[in-house]
């Protein structure tokens, strides 16, 4: 019977341990190997050593540029989308009569498909005609050239993202509903006002959540292709090339496979590391329940 | 008291209703752009409110552009993945959740952990793999692998037949019912409401997925939606994009994804919950 059993479970597994073998970890082996070439798909690849690694740490500034991008990308944008979601959800979270309308229209954004945001931003962000600038023109800001201008085109790239933050606060929310009632109860019979109730009893409930955002959040701005795709093709002057863009491009413009497959690995090591800093963070600010089960 | 939450209640619907427009004004102002005439579109001169209502531009997407191919392909594309993720990855969470063997925590730490690598890594090989297998502008590089299990669906559909009571397993077994049957009688029907939601994700990640057409197809005719509307807005040298037909085909993009997230609102809402915590736990 117990042999059965196991015949059982690998039968079971088979559709993901094929995936895995053919797609995972065959491509992982075949990928490290590839990074120690020169292929370029048309020529049989000559081995060359960390000569990839070496030319991206010591001769490739536009992999360095895109980095450097990458990164004010996500420090910035990460940020502002966890203080912006925070302080919708904390707005979101009253009871108030139609609040359910206000949380499906700040939801909604967050489902419109990539390309469709990116191409209705290059419509909002235009100079002279978009509606951004037009907005700011009544409250008489002369709004910059936003996608054209190498000092505005990532800060455009950060308030796209930011029309998307409705994702992380319907997980705020989902987290605000599970803080026991006492906890608030407790806070408001010692006179808390709500905004106090909010920043000592609800904002460390959440911390959790907010945890899991920051994580998906900092994965998600590392590996930024779309936007950048569509909207600003990484210009003007590689002020908005980023990672994968760049890799994207070397793997499938240029055929590098060789290149493009170290870049990956230094991509991969990036966001191990960052994500492991993180999580190591956590201790020191993320608050979990005493006595529930880590499962 | 009252007069000051009378006061607060205020402030409240002010600063949701202020915000709340901001978030809204793009899509109103992508309906603007969408019915507005060719003559407003060379000039750019859109408006946030529309004042033209050119809803031939729902036909002409389809009569001087591939509307009707785009969406054919992204409706089969998004059909088989959708089913293929839901299939593969229930059948395979069945062997993690309810079958002990050699080897099967291993496995099961092996397909957690692949959760950690990002796509980029095994693009490039994957590539070559179909390319080798000849599958380049065909749907097979889009579709197949969803028939294999992915690691996260498999996660969540595990966590929650590990919560369904083995009693009702070991009576079905008692009954003569083996590991297939109990899998498609019993836990199946229990994990439809995580099904759902799996579903769900699968369509919003295939329907509007841009980066695998854009490397493994480059024939219009094979072209689906989310990479079609991006060739729709690709025009040669200095002219102005047909934004109205671009905003259109935005449109078609984006409506399907709000109804399947409205519909399926409960179910994406309970495994939001339950992969959150499981991401902290």
């Amino acid at each position: 019977m117990r042999t059965r059993d196991g015949l059982w479970f690998y039968v079971f597994i088979s559709p993901w341990l094929f995936g895995f073998l053919a797609l995972t970890l065959g491509p992982i082996l075949f990928s490290i190997y590839m990074s120690f070439t020169d292929w370029d798909l048309f020529q049989a690849p000559h081995f060359i050593g960390l000569g990839n690694y070496e030319k991206i740490f010591t001769r490739d500034p536009l992999f360095w540029k895109s980095v450097g991008n990458t990164v004010y990308y996500a420090f910035i944008s990460i940020p502002l989308g966890m203080l912006l979601s925070l302080w919708i959800a904390y707005y979101l979270n009253k009871k108030l009569k139609g609040i359910s309308f206000f949380r499906v229209l700040y939801y909604l954004p967050s489902v419109v498909p990539v390309v469709a945001s990116s191409l209705l931003f290059v419509r909002l962000l235009a100079p002279n005609t978009g509606l951004i600038n037009k907005g700011l023109a009544l409250v008489g800001i002369d709004g910059p050239n936003w996608l054209l201008d190498p000092d505005w085109v990532k800060p455009a790239l950060i308030v796209m993202s930011l029309w998307g933050v409705g994702g992380s606060v319907v997980l705020l929310l989902a987290g605000m509903k599970g803080i026991p009632h006492e906890l608030l109860e407790a806070a408001s019979i010692d006179g808390a006002s709500p905004r106090k109730a909010f920043l000592f009893v609800t904002l460390p409930m959440i911390t959790p959540i907010i945890f899991f955002n920051l994580v998906t959040g900092l994965i998600g701005a590392l590996q930024t292709f779309a936007q950048v795709y569509i909207v600003t093709s990484g210009g003007p002057d590689n002020a908005s090339q980023m990672i994968v863009p760049y890799l994207f491009e070397n793997a499938f413009k240029f055929y590098k496979m060789g290149y493009a497959s170290a870049i990956a690995w230094i991509l991969f090591l990036m966001i191990l590391l960052l994500t492991l800093l993180v999580f190591r963070s956590s201790a020191l600010w993320v608050y979990y329940e005493e006595g529930r089960k880590h499962g | 008291m009252a007069r000051i939450g009378l006061l607060e209640k205020g402030f409240s619907y002010a600063v949701l209703s202020l915000v709340g427009a901001l978030m809204f004004a793009p899509f109103l102002y992508m309906i603007s752009i969408a019915l507005s005439s060719d003559a407003t579109t060379v000039k750019a001169a859109f408006t946030l409110f529309p004042r033209e209502f050119r809803f031939e531009n729902f036909v002409r997407v389809f009569t001087d552009y591939r509307m009707g191919t785009y969406l054919k392909n992204s409706i089969i594309i998004t059909a088989f993945t959708v089913f293929g993720s839901v299939l593969s990855a229930s059948f395979v969470a069945y062997g993690f959740a309810r079958i002990r063997a050699k080897g099967s925590g291993f496995l099961f730490i092996v397909l957690l952990s692949t959760m950690m690598i990002p796509g980029e890594v095994t693009m490039v090989p994957q590539f070559i793999i179909y390319r080798e297998l000849g599958w380049i502008n065909t749907f097979l590089p889009l579709i197949v692998p969803s028939f294999f299990a992915g690691a996260f669906n498999v996660f969540l559909i595990r966590q929650f037949v590990m919560g369904i009571p083995r009693s009702l397993d070991e009576a079905a077994m008692i009954d003569g019912m083996g590991h297939l049957g109990i899998y498609a009688k019993i836990i199946l029907p229990l994990t439809y409401p995580i099904l759902a939601a799996i579903g769900i994700f699968s369509f919003a990640w295939n329907w509007g997925n841009f980066m695998g057409p854009l490397i493994y197809i480059n024939d219009p005719k094979k072209t689906p939606l989310a990479l079609g509307v991006q060739l729709i807005s690709t025009v040669s040298g200095g002219q102005m994009p047909p934004w109205n037909m671009v905003m259109v085909a935005s449109m078609f993009l984006t409506i399907p994804m709000i109804l399947v997230y409205t519909f399926g609102q409960k179910y994406v809402y309970e495994a939001n919950i339950n992969s959150g915590s499981a991401g902290i736990k």
